[in-house]
């Protein structure tokens, strides 16, 4: 085969970036295998019955009923012996990082991460994310990890593709970590700084009740809140959400400017967001200047209908 | 307990990145230094994990050309016993498979109970050094650690898995495992610290005792990503602003 | 007045209570000042003339004491006075117990005619004192005091039963007037050193040793290259009091000024330094009995000070209040806790020398480089050179444009570092001591400095020199632009428009005691002048000193309360001349202005003189 997609169980369903890693091997070329591992494993194949790929490899056994890093490690390790694909492939998920270097490290195949595109070569980004950098590789097999949204899963060809299921010895021994039950936990304090999506509020809120419209488009978006400094001292969000010269410094893959002016106060504290989507009242808004998006609107009235359409 | 810990030296985030002429790297006479911020983190554990154990031995490890031996200092001077300098002469290396190598044979005879690992560099942040290690010295792994606990011959993590799920997973010893940022507070080293750290070993192993000649990946080239920084005004009125908005997180930015 | 006589008996008692209470006064006393010597460094002496005259006008004439709290300080001078005229007739009141009075009939009744409208006064001064403290209940006084009260009582008292003594009292009553007062008398001695009171005794001298700089800080020599065991000397002594703090101590009087003016503790925080670098050393002193007592300072309140020097500034009886040096380098070089944005600071400092961790300035690479033939190094601090207020580099090339017009020549220095400040105040004197060697190096062959920033002309000019002798002077810009325009090498139209305000900066004002410059530089452009309260030296901190710039989470609104009074001044503009207070300024009146009001314009002293230059 060309291509082994490793795939992710979600909670009982296939991960979105496993998705993406298809789109994204399908867009590379080649004959492409997806290896679901796992209790949910004949689960993920059936979610990718009408995708384009040849075949979606399942392995169930007890000790990777559900995830650890030795059993995965080694099981992905054997497929990779028996199938030798010459790319394997997977999203650049948590899960991935975890068990992804033991594979290379077992089978000596250098493992690039956190790709953001296969256009021109193999680029990541380096230098918290100042520069891009291509990255070659000699080896005859290598591992590629797909940055979230490096690809889309909506880009995923449709068509057919089997199902193959294979038997695998594991030994007891292999398995040497000991997992208890996952559990969830309100985060603590917000660290804005490692932030993907940040919705942040400026004086152009105008009023202490209107801070809910915020915190509910956060919510919808799967951001963090922020504020610019006369919000903080206002009293209407806590310090810490506060960016700007005296406040965080952020780069977010998006910033979403609600009625922030643009003061260079505030600005120095952003500006190395990669995306800034800003919307404000007054056209001559310093904000506009160093927006991407910029819609000249008010806050009150958008907002709201875009957290509806959010939600549909 | 013996704790290995890993550092490395990059590039400070407000100093200017200027481009080598052969665009392989940036220009590192030009750039200051600091320890990788994540690095903090795991020494500030490392350190914790002495002081609750009681005893226990950290050793901090870093790989790079000289100037490295001042965040190896750094390590010393908040409370770390000695280091251990991989010299690098020449080209950097970003291979890291090759970095994994040589670090696991100069910590392969030691018999380090924990290595511990921020959790990616700030330079290159491939994110894969200290599980790498992990297997080649044969230990047990375990990555995003925002808590510790150490047993009997064991330590107990509780990683972080995303959209708020955690987990704890008790790993057997030795085990190489990598800290999540802002599990802890680190410490600032004391004056008694920093002077101290001067007598500490640092132990210096030269590149013949430990490069090895395989690369399997290299950075070719690094440039300026491409965007131009073009404004798109979106017109209309509210509804077809939240229109245009939509399509922009779902297609453009891709963040629904 | 009858010639009292008084039995063998009487004169026993009163011989024994005398020595009981003189006894018990002097061991208190004694007690303290034994604790005081423990303290490190020596008392000055020096400039002894000044020292006097200080003494004479803060203590004998009050002046300080009825300046900061005009009617409560006149109702204080009243009882001191009362207290200075009836010294010699508590002497004479005793001399007639034990032997005979001093005082011949006729001049007994002359003085009388003196005393007598005088404990009228201290009458009318204590109980106006009294119901203040007690019925107003102003915050700064705290809880109610006890003490305070008793001895409201006494002296009441005392007065009532002086007056009373001078009138025609039967032998009998008289005796028992007499005793009454006389008891009183050795009550208040048995009281004075175990309160507040204490400062009858040591105010003088508390405020003859008083420094005249502010801050008056110990240096903190760090050797890299020194002994283990000349480290920990230092490390220890870090712990430890000078003589001059355990003086203060004991002299606080609890008047709770310096509280009342703490920008901090207006803005909402923890901090209250009455307590927190005063009151609250006072038990741990007597206690341990050591002055190893600096360890005990509230750490959380410690972070919180701006080091503004209002504190020190408004003390009666000449405390060196603020503190926060000490437990900030007692944190950071001995415990190595410091908060994470600060620690990042100190990197910077450390890894690039300047406080933002940049590689170069743009900015700074504007201007000429110095060499000498040159008049001035123009010293332009981490704040320009790496535009903290971007706005503020227009402030900088007015005030070159100035010195261009005037035909001044200056130069910046091409390895300016940060002047220290920030680690200075921080208590990170090891950083600080790096920083401070390498601009010493930088300025071996200079004469003379010109610069924007107050902090900065506050180190190179005062604090560098307390580690080294330095070569070359320090001026403010706003002293060159007052001089410039008094010689007349600058003229200035009166074009400025609008009602024009200025806002002291703390470092400005309270330590280089400059106040009359930036004034007249404003009035040369502006007819239309007004001061804002707490002004001068008695300037409210806008809230950025003490590196508080750079501290990520603020307890408080400390940096609102001076926007507040700016905009209830009704200016159009507000000066400054510091750029901290100018980029706190900017940042602080826009949410501030209510709606419908102009935004208050805010200028530095260069802009405004630019801005009119003829």
């Amino acid at each position: 085969m060309d291509i082994l997609v490793v795939l992710e169980d979600n909670h009982g369903s296939l991960h979105r970036m496993s998705k993406e890693a298809i789109a994204g091997a399908q867009k590379m070329g080649g004959s492409i295998s997806a290896l679901a591992i796992g209790a949910n494993a004949d689960a993920m194949a059936g979610e990718l019955s009408g995708v384009d790929i040849t075949e979606v490899i399942t392995i169930n056994h007890d000790l990777v009923s559900s995830y650890n890093a030795d059993g995965y490690s080694d099981v992905v390790s054997e497929v990779i012996k028996s199938e030798s694909p010459k790319t394997i492939v997977a999203g650049h998920s948590y899960q991935t990082r975890d068990f992804m270097p033991r594979v290379s490290a077992k089978l000596d195949i250098p493992f690039i991460p956190d790709i953001i595109s296969m256009d021109n070569g193999i680029v990541k980004q380096v230098l918290n994310a100042k520069l891009n950098a291509l990255v070659t590789t000699s080896a005859d097999q290598v591992i590629l990890s797909f940055q979230s949204a490096a690809f889309s899963e909506e880009a995923m060809v449709t068509g057919s593709c089997l199902t193959r299921s294979i038997e695998v010895n594991l030994d007891s021994s292999i398995v040497r970590s000991e997992a208890e039950e996952p559990f969830q936990e309100a985060a603590g304090g917000v660290d804005l700084e490692s932030a993907e999506l940040l919705v942040s509020i400026g004086r152009g809120i105008e009023k202490e009740e209107n801070i809910q419209i915020a915190f509910d488009l956060a919510k919808a978006l799967g951001a963090e809140v922020s504020a610019s400094r006369p919000v903080v001292d206002s009293g209407w969000v806590e310090p810490f959400r506060q960016v700007g010269s005296s406040g965080q410094s952020v780069s977010p893959k998006l910033y979403f400017a609600l009625g922030i002016s643009g003061a260079i106060q505030h600005v120095v504290g952003m500006k190395g967001s990669e995306n800034i989507l800003a919307i404000n009242k007054d056209s001559d808004a310093p904000i506009f200047e160093i927006a991407d998006y910029a819609v000249v609107g008010d806050v009150l009235e958008i907002v709201p209908k875009l957290i509806e359409a959010l939600h549909n | 307990m013996k704790i290995a810990v890993l550092v490395k030296q990059v590039p400070g985030s407000e100093t200017a990145l200027p481009i080598l002429e052969n665009q392989k790297w940036i220009d590192e006479e030009q750039v200051s230094f600091v320890m990788n911020p994540p690095d903090n983190f795991a020494i500030e554990e490392a350190l914790l994990i002495k002081e609750r154990t009681g005893d226990g031995e950290v050793v901090i490890v870093s790989m790079g050309p000289a100037r490295v031996q001042k965040v190896i200092r750094e390590g010393l001077a908040k409370g770390a016993d000695r280091g251990i300098h991989l010299e690098e002469d020449g080209q950097i290396q970003t291979d890291p498979l090759s970095i994994a190598k040589s670090i696991s044979s100069i910590l392969m005879d030691e018999n380090f109970d924990l290595v511990l690992t921020g959790l990616q560099s700030d330079d290159t942040g491939m994110g894969q050094t200290g599980v790498l290690i992990g297997e080649m010295l044969g230990m047990s792994t375990g990555t995003l650690v925002m808590e510790t606990d150490v047993q009997d011959s064991a330590i107990r993590v509780k990683r972080e898995l995303e959209s708020g799920w955690f987990q704890w997973v008790k790993l057997p010893l030795p085990a190489s495992i990598s800290i999540q940022s802002g599990l802890n507070t680190p410490r600032y080293p004391s004056l008694r610290g920093i002077m101290g750290a001067k007598k500490k070993e640092i132990k210096v192993v030269s590149p013949s005792e430990h490069q090895t000649d395989a690369i399997s990946q290299s950075i070719d080239k690094v440039f300026v990503s491409q965007t131009s920084k073009q404004t798109e005004m979106i017109e209309g009125n509210a509804d077809s602003a939240v229109t245009r908005i939509i399509e922009i997180l779902k297609s453009e930015l891709k963040v629904l | 007045m009858s010639l009292a006589h008084f039995s063998i008996v009487e004169k026993v008692i009163l011989a024994g209570l005398t020595l009981a209470a003189l006894g018990s006064f002097s061991y208190e006393v004694l007690r303290r000042v034994l604790i005081v010597q423990k303290g490190l460094g020596s008392f000055p002496f020096d400039r002894f003339g000044e020292r006097f005259l200080r003494v004479f006008r803060e203590v004998i004439l009050h002046e300080k004491v009825i300046r900061e709290r005009p009617f409560p300080g006149l109702m204080h001078a009243l009882v001191f006075w009362g207290f200075l005229v009836f010294g010699i007739v508590t002497i004479d009141h005793f001399a007639i117990g034990f032997y005979k009075p001093l005082m011949s009939d006729s001049v007994h009744h002359a003085y009388s005619k003196i005393v007598i409208p005088f404990a009228v006064f201290v009458i009318f001064g204590i109980l106006s004192l009294t119901y203040r403290r007690f019925i107003n209940r102003p915050k700064a006084l705290g809880k109610i005091s006890p003490t305070s009260g008793l001895v409201a009582v006494f002296i009441v008292v005392l007065m009532v039963t002086y007056i009373y003594g001078e009138t025609d009292l039967s032998p009998l009553v008289w005796k028992m007037n007499w005793w009454i007062h006389s008891i009183l008398i050795l009550a208040f001695l048995f009281l004075i050193p175990r309160s507040k009171h204490l400062h009858l005794v040591l105010a003088p001298f508390n405020i003859f040793f008083r420094s005249f700089d502010q801050p008056d800080h110990t240096p903190v020599h760090i050797d890299l290259e020194g002994d283990e065991e000349e480290l920990d000397a230092m490390l220890n002594d870090l712990t430890k009091l000078t003589k001059n703090q355990a003086l203060d101590i004991f002299s606080c009087v609890e008047c709770g000024r310096c509280t009342d003016v703490c920008p901090a503790n207006r803005g909402g925080g923890i901090l209250d330094p009455k307590y927190h670098f005063i009151m609250d050393l006072r038990k741990p002193l007597l206690e341990g009995k050591d002055v190893a007592v600096l360890d005990q300072i509230n750490v959380e309140a410690g972070w919180e000070c701006t080091t503004c020097m209002a504190c020190t500034e408004v003390c009666p009886v000449g405390n060196h209040v603020e503190k926060s040096d000490e437990i900030r380098r007692l944190e950071v070089l001995v415990e190595g806790r410091v908060p994470q944005e600060y620690q990042k600071l100190f990197t910077n400092l450390q890894e690039t020398g300047n406080t933002e961790g940049a590689s170069s300035s743009p900015f700074a690479d504007s201007f000429p480089v110095f060499t000498a033939d040159k008049e001035y190094v123009l010293w332009l601090g981490c704040f320009a050179r790496h535009g903290l207020d971007p706005n503020f580099n227009k402030s900088v090339e007015n005030f070159t444009k100035i010195l261009d017009v005037a035909g001044v020549t200056y130069g910046v220095l091409a390895e300016e570092q940060c002047s220290g400040d920030p680690a200075n105040r921080l208590g990170d004197k090891l950083t600080y001591t790096m920083l401070r060697e390498h601009n010493m190096e930088q300025l071996s062959e200079t004469k003379k400095v010109v610069t924007l920033c107050p902090h900065c002309a506050v180190n190179l000019g005062k604090e560098y020199g307390k580690y080294d002798s330095i070569n070359y002077t320090v001026e403010h810009h706003t002293q060159v632009i007052g001089r410039l325009i008094d010689e007349g090498k600058i003229k200035v139209k009166m074009g400025e428009s609008g009602k024009v305000t200025y806002h002291d900066p703390c470092n400005l004002s309270r330590m280089l005691d400059i106040v009359d410059e930036p004034r007249t530089a404003i009035q040369a452009a502006s007819s239309n002048f007004q001061e804002m309260e707490e002004n001068g030296r008695n300037t409210l901190c806008c809230g950025a000193g003490g590196a508080l710039w750079w501290k990520k989470e603020t307890q408080g609104r400390t940096h609102l309360v001076r926007a507040e009074q700016v905009i209830e001044s009704g200016a159009d503009t507000v000066v400054t001349s510091c750029n901290f207070c100018y980029g706190m300024m900017k940042q602080g009146l826009g949410p501030l202005t209510p709606e419908g009001r102009v935004e208050v314009v805010v200028k530095d002293v260069a802009d405004i003189v630019a801005d009119n230059l003829v």
